[in-house]
């Protein structure tokens, strides 16, 4: 039988692994590897450990939380960062300034979709990105409509 | 003042554990632009000009043929940043920022929290590099005081500006 044990770590211990997690996840970026996208996941499981021991109102609560949903975003995981957003602004006590951060890191997110696929953005049609993300990520094959 | 690289991990506990050890990255930059341990460097923090002691412990050169370049002066001046921020005013290392806060690190001291950013270079037009940097924190929409350090290798000097 396998027994899973729950680590927990304190806040201190996930700030130095999001700290070493957010630079390897750039690097991967500026290098345009394809690890980068389990590399922003890996930064957003610490980020979202973080929000939830930290609280809203404060200034590291903040930044855990608006880095939960650019890292969910970064990673494609639009769906997640969607129910992280929702989640994060449904605090009473999360500051307008971060409410903002939240709304621009989506707008970025926009931008640079838009930037990356002219076309689909002329058309009005980069919301079809995300069904066809879902579906490679539940069938992560080459061909996978064809699957 | 005294800045001891190799204290990094000391004066900062939240860098312990990285896998890369950034006090070497700037032991080896100070050393490729031909500077020894210890080796006066000018200060210049919002226009109040000074000099400092920075001192290392002697890294293999040969580092260098397998390192990144720009990597060994970007990592190297966030060593040297960060020890000159904490010998300044006690700032302590509280975790790295995602590129989009507009800038690299958030500190924390018994007064509050500083976000800085952080830029090296072996050399060039460091007072023109610090107002770009500077522009850029400028953007950071954090409760923080502001700071950009630019590290200039070659002289050294450390340029730093509040926003």
């Amino acid at each position: 039988m396998t027994k899973t044990a729950s680590i927990t770590l304190t806040e201190d211990e996930l700030d130095t692994l999001v700290s070493i997690a957010i630079r390897r996840a750039e690097l991967l970026d500026d290098t345009g590897s394809p690890a980068a996208n389990d590399a922003w996941y890996e930064v957003m499981l610490y980020e979202e450990r973080l929000a939830a021991i930290t609280a809203p109102g404060d200034i590291t609560g903040g930044v855990a939380r608006v880095g939960a949903v650019r890292a969910a975003l970064a990673a494609a995981q639009r769906k997640e960062a969607a129910r992280l957003a929702s989640q994060y602004l449904s605090e009473e006590a999360f500051p307008p300034e971060r409410r903002t951060a939240i709304e621009r890191v989506f707008q970025e997110d926009r931008e640079r979709l838009a930037r990356r696929f002219p076309a689909l953005a002329k058309s009005g049609r980069l919301a079809e990105l995300d069904e066809w993300r879902a579906t490679t990520s539940r069938n992560p094959r080459v061909f996978p409509l064809a699957a | 003042m005294r800045l001891v690289l190799h204290n990094l991990c000391s004066i900062h506990p939240a860098l312990r554990g990285h896998p890369v050890d950034l006090f070497k990255y700037g032991a080896l930059a100070l050393q490729r632009a031909g500077h020894a341990s210890p080796v006066q460097t000018e200060t210049d923090h919002n226009g109040l000009e000074s000099t400092a002691d920075i001192e290392w412990l002697s890294q293999g050169l040969t580092l260098l043929d397998v390192l990144d370049s720009n990597r060994v002066t970007e990592d190297g001046a966030e060593a040297v940043a960060l020890t000159y921020a904490n010998s300044k005013a006690g700032w302590v290392v509280k975790r790295r920022l995602q590129r989009g806060e507009s800038a690299d690190w958030l500190l924390q001291s018994e007064v509050g929290w500083l976000a800085l950013e952080v830029s090296g270079m072996i050399d060039g037009d460091a007072l023109a590099r610090l107002k770009e940097k500077k522009k850029q924190v400028a953007r950071c929409t954090l409760p923080a005081d502001l700071l950009a350090i630019v590290v200039a290798f070659d002289r050294p000097l450390i340029m730093a500006g509040s926003v």
